[in-house]
């Protein structure tokens, strides 16, 4: 089957969803796909809130420069500007729209405090920000009737005769019938890529499909080794603990019951920026001051109450996986992958290198995080530029001629998912994703060298081959979720040698990329984007300099 | 022992066996009913729907009463039952049910807060205890059949029903088979009667009650028991309209919780009004 | 199977399907009970399988027995746990689940009240999982019912202060297959993995439809009728409440059956006599409308 449209969403995220919107505003026919229904996507899970310089007191310079500090410089500051600039409208927009956001005394919408800002300026519903903000995107989602394909698994990008993205190709996952979108844009907006990791703070959909899809199509992929590492993630399963935790006060304490930040970070102390404090938890536990493995996150001095409005999911995480009660006890943490700063190459209106291609979201890379992202920015990330992805893709396809279709693709793709359906029974996917997710925990984690990356990279050219004789243990059409992962690890071992090649090029340590081997940032060499471009022999790197306005580089104090 | 004895409307209107067997079974149980005479209905939930300070109110009325009695509240209907545990819960607030007091004061009344509310159910299982209801059974129920249906309110919500007595959502198989009859397994047992909507949507409400009586006939049940005689009024009193909703014959005779007791207890179907009820009764303790 | 002892019935499902049957089918995301995927019946309740724990899940089945897993109810099965979810989500389209503010929009946030976001917070903790709808009991005869997610939904956007559609919501809810087919189970209430309470949401739509004179119903009938009831004799009349509740003669004639049935068998009344303290009951009904608390967190301030 075969559809036309104007402009073509991958992923229903809030990124997917806000550039669905706006591209229907601008007066497009539009679509969006996605391999769940909207409201499972993984923009439910950001806890802590939303960055938005709109107190009186505070301004989008403050924000944008704490931005590019907690970026560790890497971040274009061009973008980051606009972010910052952008931000009051896009709460006031999602407050209108229905966001349940918590209020002051006066009734205006009230602000908390988030690691790395340098003002109270994360607005916030409970602890389930993100889930707030999806549902309610859903909401305008239906209200707008957009048609949306979900539980439909992308698999391919298709190109014009003269090279533009000109739609997709994938598969209907509840009949096993394959499809075809055709688009005079393609806007990708799948989100992050965690599962490379394991363990990883990402829901099991975080596959990294959408920066698999465009890096295999020839759109680079920008700084994939900074990845973020969350400093409160649980032992046990990995969960997230969310940064409001420490928004609203608590400490981190080591075996001794110190309060480790101290020596750190004397001023910010727990909020100073992610990569800060996970390194220095590492440290801990490296140093034997740590609980079996851990550090402790302590709450108990906010009280019940204060527990129970602000942090009540953080609450019921804790007591189910950690089996302690907040409010009685601390609870033992780490740092776990969390966040993939880089992605797929953008410009600040969503427009990768490739014509007709559109990025947005974790997918996507700005770059507004540059080496660190700052907690309660990601979400801010998701409308502004997911709106802005939206407008010019919409301006794109307006402007754009009809668009051929080519129903031959679909027979080819057809063809070559059925050749992976047929091999023959080898090796099982799961094992080798495990392995894949281990080895770039141990060798590619918070603190990195050359000789374990190489390592690590060797171990994944040689998963890349085995993976040749991987089999689909599930041969029937109907939800084969089999095939579908089987298509997702295809996608994360690319991700993965992209990963490890950044980390290897990038010879210096900056934000969450630290190089025990080269333990200092280099601005005179390193004031660069890694580039990494797909070819059949593994990635082929690049760099190209950071957007620079109005910060130049010092030394970053927390 | 002494219980403040609260029947609740069914028991008082439509199902007047249901008010004399419990009478009669008090006596070989030990238990002392001393009516409340002067109770208001709870509501049944459809009054704290409208207004919950006056169901609350209504219901602190009673709680006042049986507190002054100094004993704890005796219930034979699960919607009762539930409605007054919400209540009761709602008015363990202090400053809430200061509230609610002022309201009852033109009346003399002052409600503490320390009314326990308990049906009968669970009178039995918690209080006389299972091997002194065996022992009192004069007429075992051998090889009868036994499909418990437990009503929504004694059950859900079980953070209030049930948080210190975790197995109150089985205690009818257990009472039926400390009675000698065999408890019948199937779907609907804890599910709604559908009475709450029979006048709303009877057409719902009789598909609900068919579902849950073929179901439990289709398992093999002689007859059903319920400690709700709203249920009651349900599964008894309208099954002939559900078996024709359902098109197909049911004919499944339903008791009361203490009727079923009573015939253990050696009492006479006649006794007992087992022929007031819409659905004939036929010879049970021949079985 | 190899599970650790924080593990989840998730957790164990994906042992399954990595190491002996990758056949097995089943939604899963986020392992966190936050996106709503992974809905199934476990030991016959319907539960979040990535919130369910191993071992309360074996406590629940008894030692020795099997852990029962099975797709979620009222809804078709797709494949092994997977199940068409459609129903859910075209009732969610249909109780037109977005705000729709009146009036001019102001240049800045809409100034309410904390509260009035706190109290419809805890609806909006709704994650559409469905375990609601598959444990309904009305569902379960009648696919026409709206379901408590949906209208625990359209509950968040009647009480927003930012809402300026509620009298529309209120009268379309008070139609069949809305608030009035609700039969007070609980069980959505019991089920909720995230403590919504979609039940009371539905009465609360209730009385909020009653006092917007959305009356002409049945269930608006036997509302009033039974506390009317209660006001003038102290407890239920059942005989009245049951006949002021139909809409008229034709319906009524329904009832002649059972009516007479029951009469024949004592168990219509003759009369209803009041309680003795029912002018006390009937004082208290007074003073409690006189008292009853007028909806603060509601109206925007402004």
């Amino acid at each position: 089957m075969a559809e036309d449209y104007d402009v073509l969403v991958v992923g229903a995220g809030l990124a997917g969803m806000r550039a669905a919107l706006a591209a229907q505003q601008a007066g497009c026919t539009v679509a969006i796909v996605s391999k769940v229904y909207p409201v499972r996507s993984h923009s439910n899970a950001a806890q802590g809130g939303i960055n938005a310089a709109l107190d009186e007191a505070d301004s989008w310079e403050s924000h944008a420069y704490d931005t590019v500090k907690g970026s560790d410089y890497l971040g274009d500051q061009d973008a980051i500007e606009l972010l910052a600039r952008e931000a009051p409208a896009a709460i006031i927009e999602l407050e209108h729209m229905g966001v349940v956001f918590s209020r002051d005394e006066q009734g205006r919408l009230g602000s908390r405090n988030f690691g790395g800002a340098s003002h109270a300026r994360t607005y916030f519903v409970g602890d389930f920000t993100g889930q707030a903000l999806l549902h309610v995107l859903y909401e305008q989602l239906v209200r707008s009737g957009i048609m949306t394909f979900s539980e439909h698994f992308v698999t391919r990008l298709v190109h014009d005769d003269d090279g533009r993205v000109s739609g997709a190709l994938g598969l209907d996952m509840r009949s096993g019938e394959r499809r075809m979108w055709t688009a005079k844009a393609v806007i990708l907006a799948t989100g992050g890529m965690g599962r490379v990791y394991e363990p990883s703070t990402n829901a099991l959909i975080c596959t990294g499909d959408g920066m698999a899809i465009a890096y295999r199509a020839g759109a680079p992929l920008m700084d994939m080794e900074m990845v973020q590492f969350h400093p409160t993630t649980l032992k046990s399963n990995g969960a997230l603990i969310s940064e409001s935790a420490r928004g609203e006060g608590a400490y981190l304490l080591n075996r001794d019951g110190e309060r480790f930040m101290q020596t750190t970070a004397p001023h910010a102390m727990e909020l100073a920026s992610r990569d800060v404090v996970s390194r220095a938890e590492q440290i801990e536990i490296n140093e034997g001051r740590g609980v079996d493995g851990c550090v402790l996150l302590d709450v108990r001095h906010l009280g019940a109450a204060k527990i129970m409005e602000r942090l009540p999911q953080i609450r019921a995480l804790a007591l189910e996986f950690a089996g302690a009660d907040m409010i009685t006890d601390p609870v033992p943490i780490r740092p776990g992958m969390h966040y993939e700063m880089g992605g797929i190459k953008t410009d600040v209106h969503g427009a990768t290198p490739l014509p007709g291609l559109f990025a947005a979201g974790e997918c996507a890379c700005v770059s507004v995080h540059g080496a660190n992202r700052l907690g309660a920015n990601s979400l801010l990330e998701t409308v502004v530029f997911g709106r802005r992805a939206g407008e010019a893709a919409a301006a794109y396809a307006t402007e754009r001629g009809p668009v051929r279709r080519s129903p031959s693709l679909l027979d080819d793709e057809s063809r070559l998912l059925n050749l992976l359906l047929a091999r023959p029974d080898g090796i099982r996917p799961a094992a080798l994703r495990q392995e894949m997710g281990q080895t770039m925990t141990v060798d590619v984690g918070v603190f990195r060298q050359a000789e374990t990356l190489r390592a690590a990279q060797a171990a994944l050219v040689e998963m890349r081959e085995r993976f040749a004789r991987v089999s689909v243990g599930d041969k029937g059409r109907v939800f084969n979720q089999a095939l579908v992962s089987v298509l997702e690890l295809d996608f994360m071992l690319d991700l993965a040698l992209a990963v490890v090649a950044g980390a290897l090029a990038r010879e210096e340590s900056r934000g969450a990329h630290t190089r025990v081997d080269f333990p200092r940032r280099d601005d005179a060499h390193w004031m660069r984007h890694t580039l990494a471009f797909h070819t059949p022999g593994g990635p082929r790197m690049e760099t190209m300099p950071v957007a620079v306005t109005r910060w130049q580089p010092t030394e970053r104090v927390y | 022992m002494k219980t403040a004895f609260y029947p609740g409307c069914v028991a008082k209107g439509g199902a007047p066996e249901l008010y004399r067997s419990v009478r009669l079974v008090s006596e070989p149980l030990g238990i002392t009913p001393v009516e409340l005479m002067d109770a208001a209905c709870t509501g049944a939930g459809v009054l704290t729907e409208r207004n919950p300070l006056l169901a609350d109110a209504i219901n602190a009325r009673t709680f006042a009463m049986a507190e002054r009695s100094g004993l704890p509240i005796m219930t034979i209907c699960s919607t009762c039952t539930g409605t007054m545990l919400e209540c009761n819960l709602r008015l363990q607030d202090p400053a809430y049910r200061g509230r609610v007091n002022e309201l009852l004061a033109p009346e003399g009344l002052e409600y503490r807060g320390t009314t326990e509310i308990r049906h009968l159910l669970w009178i039995l299982v918690e209080e006389i205890g299972l091997e002194r209801l065996g022992a009192l059974v004069r007429r075992p129920l051998q090889g009868l059949r036994v499909a418990p249906f437990y009503g929504c309110y004694i059950v859900r919500p079980s953070n209030r029903v049930s948080a210190d007595h975790p197995d109150r959502d089985h205690y009818l198989e257990a009472v039926i088979a400390c009675l000698g009859a065999t408890a019948v397994e199937y779907e609907g047992a804890r599910k709604c009667c559908g009475f709450p909507i029979t006048t709303m949507n009877r057409t719902n409400a009789l598909r609900m009650t068919g579902k849950h009586v073929a179901e439990a006939k289709d398992q093999g049940a002689d007859v059903m028991v319920t400690p709700c005689p709203l249920c009651h009024l349900e599964l008894d009193g309208q099954q002939s309209e559900a078996s024709g909703v359902l098109g197909r014959p049911l004919g499944l005779p339903v008791l009361h919780l203490p009727q079923l007791l009573g015939l253990a207890l050696g009492f006479s179907a006649e006794q007992l009004g087992l022929r007031s009820h819409l659905v004939h009764v036929g010879d049970l303790v021949g079985k | 199977m190899d599970v650790p002892d924080y593990g989840t019935v998730l957790d164990a499902l994906l042992a399954i399907r990595e190491g002996v049957d990758e056949t097995l089918t089943l939604r899963c995301s986020c392992r966190s009970h936050i996106c709503g995927s992974c809905v199934m019946k476990i030991n016959h309740r319907s539960a979040l399988a990535c919130k369910t724990k191993l071992q309360a899940a074996q406590e629940r089945a008894g030692s020795g027995h099997p852990i029962v897993v099975q797709p979620a109810g009222n809804m078709p099965v797709i494949k092994d746990l997977v199940v068409d979810l459609e129903g859910l989500w075209s009732k969610v389209r249909a109780v037109d689940p977005y705000l729709q503010p009146t009036g001019p929009v102001p240049e800045r946030e809409y100034i309410v009240s904390n509260e009035a976001m706190l109290n419809v917070r805890e609806a909006t903790a709704c994650i559409l999982c469905g375990a609601c709808m598959s444990e309904c009991t009305v569902l379960e005869v009648d696919d026409r019912f709206l379901g408590p997610a949906p209208l625990a939904k359209a509950w968040r956007f009647t009480e927003d202060p930012r809402d300026g559609a509620d009298r529309a919501r209120l009268e379309a809810l008070s139609q069949p297959g809305g608030v009035w087919d609700c039969t007070h189970c609980f069980q959505c209430v019991e089920v909720c993995p995230k403590d919504v309470r979609p039940m009371d949401r539905i009465l609360e739509l209730r009385r909020r439809a009653m006092a917007e004179g959305f009356t002409d119903n049945n269930g608006s009938r036997h509302s009033q009728a039974f506390v009317d009831s209660i006001g003038s004799t102290g407890w239920l009349d059942e005989t009245r409440v049951a006949m002021r509740s139909t809409a008229g003669l034709r319906e009524l004639r329904g009832w002649v059956g059972v009516g007479w049935r029951s009469f024949v068998r004592g168990k219509v009344p003759l009369r209803h006599r009041p309680i003795p303290g029912a002018m006390h009951v009937r004082a208290i009904f007074q003073r409690a409308a006189a008292n009853d608390p007028p909806r603060q967190v509601r109206r925007r301030e402004q």
